[in-house]
């Protein structure tokens, strides 16, 4: 009898060890973008830090020099009637401030405005955020739609007379800058047509109605936010509109949509199916920086119409060399573009896995 | 029928109490119609009620309406020199001038009721002592006489018309809000604390960061946070002012942002009056629209300044002829059209004063410096310079005049001066090479001595001669400036004049001391005299404050000329006329 062998045991792979482990995640791709976004906030913020203190006149010289001219006080005594006004000292050393403020950073703590005692930047934050995310975020939605449907449009009938009459449209609302887009509607509109009341135009919403989930109350919202969105999208549309066409018709030339029209598909399935999706691809990352600068808001257009937003607040804050509140408003902005630019990418590699494989993930 | 007779009897002591006691509110009936003015406060949620921190009421109300909320004892009358009564009754210097008094008038009422006493004035300035106020420099202590009288002590020498001015334009708070911070302040002053001590500073930090709920008005007007709006304030009448009668005004709505926002309101009819400097155009068409005009001192003006460590600009011959080469009227025209006059005088007071407070011998032998080229080109040539084949002035080494001119680019009018200025002058022979700066920089540059030509205000909005002579020659010297600040490069505490060393400095600081208004004019007259012939800085023009006022709007409004329109902008027209009921509602 032939003795028969015990089958041997199969291998079992060996269990990942702990460094196998951390090694597999530090090399995936998520990692690290991750790690980059995280990395560029920094840097971004250390660099806007010290950009902030080096640009001339801190909020302390600027009420001096107000001292000065008004009670002709001399600049020791301005200076120390200053000090008393303000939440800052400007002798403290910058890197000394530096390092304080990335240690309540950590801590969640984004300081004090400076010029406007006992209010924090977080309460300034939170309080004027929703009003920008609302209406730039609708106002981008809209421009973005409409600047991809109609771009999509022109280069599909290129040549035609819709295409070069838009074409011009879109560069001339292009090279309007809005605020002086903002100034022509209210003069030509408000001022000389008289379709409007230029006040009624002012502001988040009536002052005189009281704040609640009602029908008035957001109606208000909506009718006080109609002229900065239109003057938002009539000032961004154009720049969208001549890129998609541009995309569109370079989609057109491929060989895939060639094969389409050989198949005797129908010109709408073409349009929407192969060509706009496609065209759309190389804006994603465009729309994906515009989506991070939407928490910026839009400064001279919020100034304009008085509007509640994060813009204006920056507006303010820079002009009165407010160091803490700026520093918090860019933290922000920061934030939301890098990270909408790695939702971005993580969006283009998973749409395309050759991203990936060719940013060496295996 | 016993209880009914109780009952009766009740009801008539009752109706005898509310017939007896006077109730404000029901005293008076509120006015109606709006005040549609403008100023840039501070948005809801950094906005507060403190009368002494950032953002409180001093930056959201400002000059013209804080002192409709909360009254000063008196305002000033530039045309009549003489101050009208407003919260107090009467003023005056006492006990040789060791002291100045004032007794508030009689039923002066805060808006919850409470009597104005004394002790609101001492609390006032208690605080103000905290906060390093300019009047603590020439006051020992400030104390309730009686309920109505209030005594400032002078330290010695101290009095002065100046002092009085400020005694008497500042604004008195409530001791209901600010009592307990007062007591605080007090305690330390009285441990003979320094303003330098933990004491001291942890006091004026609970000041600045005390947050009033309520804003307790002696004005006609006050408000609450719920009416602070992202686009507009609105300041309500309340009954209980001494002012409450006569206001016409319900309610003063105010438009918040700068001028570029208000333009618009004011072209619909939507902004009745306006503060705000308007470039020219935009006045034009606010007049095409048949919207009023009314045209007061600004109290400043642009002004050429030297740095004097400079060549050749340390050669009063050089200055002297810069200041014929550049034609004022043009300047005028040109920084803001209408809304400003050339300098005439060049006596280092504004043209709309200088004849109130220097002789009118002394105004006429001023050098006018008047618009004159050749004039010009026979002092650079009594300086050593010649023209070379290209026009330009050249020293005896051929050097030519190549300097900077820098200037606040986000400052329209002074930007518009020193552009002017400088093309006047390539025009007469130097070359000069525009540089636009934020005004920061532009500011700073001056602070640090590290400019060429620089343009900054000159004058003052002040009836005082010490305040117009301070612009810019103090502001920007040695005299008021750190140790590290060199501003102008030029001490004026040892000027060479007529071969003697003069203390220019000592000579302003003392020029509106005292009480006698004949010996400060002479004062002021020397002092004029050294800066017209050093031509220390080029007084390019004075500026005019050129304001909307829609009389579809407003009713009342005096007529052009009326003396009323002699004060500057920061004794305003408004804030009087508002008070005595001279300005209502057009239509009532």
């Amino acid at each position: 009898m032939t003795a028969v062998a015990a089958p041997p045991k199969p291998v079992s792979a060996p269990a990942p060890t702990l460094i196998s482990r951390i090694r597999r995640i530090t090399r995936s791709y998520f990692f690290r973008v991750v790690l980059q976004g995280l990395l560029t906030i920094w840097a971004v913020t250390t660099f806007t830090f010290f950009l902030i203190r080096e640009m001339p006149g801190s909020p302390m010289d600027i009420k001096i020099s107000e001292l000065m001219d008004r009670q002709n006080l001399t600049y020791d005594d301005a200076y120390r009637a200053a000090a008393t006004l303000f939440n800052f000292d400007p002798d403290k050393p910058v890197l000394l401030q530096y390092t304080d403020f990335i240690g309540d950073l950590l801590r969640g703590d984004l300081g004090g405005s400076i010029t406007r005692a006992n209010v924090s930047v977080l309460s300034i934050i939170l309080r004027y955020l929703p009003w920008t995310l609302f209406c730039v975020g609708l106002a981008l939605l809209i421009s973005f739609t409409l600047g991809i449907l109609i771009g999509l449009a022109m280069g599909y009938w290129r040549g035609s007379w819709f295409d070069n009459f838009i074409t011009g449209i879109a560069s001339l609302l292009s090279g309007i800058p809005d605020y002086i887009m903002a100034l022509l509607i209210v003069i030509i509109f408000g001022v000389q047509l008289g379709w409007f009341q230029v006040g009624a135009v002012r502001g988040g919403v009536d002052q005189t109605i009281e704040a609640g989930f009602t029908p008035e109350y957001i109606a208000s919202i909506l009718q006080y936010a109609f002229m900065p969105v239109l003057v938002y999208v009539l000032s961004s549309i154009g720049t969208w509109i001549l890129a998609m066409k541009s995309s569109t018709i370079s989609t057109l030339g491929e060989d895939y949509i060639t094969v389409a029209k050989a198949r005797g598909l129908s010109e709408g399935r073409i349009l929407t199916g192969y060509v706009g999706r496609n065209a759309m691809l190389p804006l994603i990352t465009r729309l994906a920086i515009s989506v991070g600068f939407v928490v910026g808001g839009s400064v001279i257009i919020e100034e304009m119409f008085q509007y509640p937003g994060l813009g204006r607040n920056l507006y303010i804050a820079i002009a009165g060399r407010d160091y803490t509140t700026m520093q918090g408003i860019f933290l922000v902005i920061t934030i939301a573009v890098v990270f909408s630019n790695i939702l971005a990418d993580l969006a283009i590699a998973w749409l395309d896995p050759r991203v990936r494989i060719d940013k060496g993930e295996k | 029928m016993k209880r009914n007779a109780a009952l009766v009897a009740l009801l008539c002591v009752i109706a005898l109490v509310f017939a007896v006691v006077p109730s404000p509110a029901a005293a008076q009936d509120a006015p109606t119609g709006q005040w549609l003015g403008t100023w840039p406060y501070a948005a809801p949620g950094t906005h507060n009620l403190n009368s002494f921190a950032a953002g409180g009421l001093n930056d959201n109300l400002g000059v013209v309406y804080r002192p409709l909320v909360e009254l000063t004892p008196a305002f000033y009358l530039w045309a009549s020199k003489e101050y009208a009564p407003i919260l107090a009754e009467s003023w005056g210097f006492v006990d040789d001038n060791a002291a100045y008094e004032y007794t508030l008038k009689e039923g002066a009422t805060w808006s919850n009721g409470d009597p104005i006493t004394t002790q609101d004035v001492v609390d006032t300035f208690t605080i103000g002592r905290i906060l390093g106020w300019t009047q603590w420099t020439y006051l020992t202590s400030v104390e309730a006489v009686d309920e109505r009288t209030v005594r400032f002590n002078f330290t010695e020498n101290g009095a002065s018309l100046n002092a009085e001015r400020q005694l008497l334009k500042e604004h008195v708070v409530a001791s209901a809000n600010y009592g307990e911070l007062a007591t605080q302040a007090r305690e330390v002053i009285d441990s003979g604390a320094t303003s330098d001590s933990e004491e001291w500073a942890a006091v004026r930090t609970a000041i600045t960061e005390f947050r009033p709920e309520e804003l307790i008005a002696s004005g006609p007007y006050t408000y609450t946070l719920d009416d602070v709006g992202e686009a507009f304030m609105t300041l309500r009448w309340q009954p209980n002012s001494l002012y409450s009668g006569t206001v016409k005004f319900g309610e003063l709505k105010l438009w918040g942002g700068e001028t570029e926002v208000t333009t618009p309101l004011v072209l619909s009819g939507e902004l009745a009056h306006s503060t705000n400097v308007y470039p020219p155009a935009t006045i034009e068409s606010f007049a095409a629209e048949g919207i009023r005009l009314v045209t007061v001192p600004r109290g400043y003006g642009p002004a050429l300044l030297f740095n004097f460590s400079v060549a050749p600009f340390d050669n009063v011959l050089v200055r002297q002829a810069m200041a014929h080469a550049i034609n004022r009227e043009q300047s005028a025209l040109l920084t803001n059209g209408l809304g400003a006059s050339g300098t005439v005088y060049m006596s280092g007071i504004l043209d709309s004063q200088a004849p109130n407070l220097i002789s009118q011998e002394t105004l006429d032998a001023l050098n006018k410096y008047e618009y004159n080229l050749e004039g010009a080109a026979a002092l650079m040539e009594e300086a050593g310079f010649t023209r070379n084949a290209d026009g330009k002035w050249a020293d005896a080494e051929g050097n030519t005049i190549d300097v900077e001119y820098t200037f606040p680019a986000d400052f329209a009018d002074f930007s518009a001066a020193a552009r002017d200025a400088s093309a006047q002058l390539n025009e007469f022979g130097f070359n000069v090479t525009e540089r636009a700066l934020p005004w920061q920089e532009a500011r700073d540059a001056i602070l640090a001595g590290n400019f060429e030509l620089s343009v900054w205000s000159w004058g003052a909005g002040s009836p005082f001669a010490f305040q117009n002579f301070n612009n810019p020659l103090r502001r920007w010297t040695s005299a008021t400036l750190a140790d590290d600040q060199p501003g102008l490069n030029l001490d004026i505490s040892a000027l060479e004049v007529d071969g003697e060393t003069v203390d220019l400095n000592d000579l302003i600081l003392n020029v509106s001391g005292g009480l006698d208004p004949a010996v400060q004019q002479e004062r002021a007259d020397r002092i004029a005299q050294i800066i017209n012939a050093g031509m220390y800085y080029i007084p390019l023009n004075e500026m005019l404050s050129v304001e909307p006022l829609n009389e579809a709007s407003i009713g009342g409004a005096p007529a052009d000329g009326d003396p009323i329109y002699a004060n500057p902008s920061n004794d305003h027209f408004a804030i009087y006329l508002i008070l005595n009921g001279t300005l209502f509602p057009a239509g009532q």
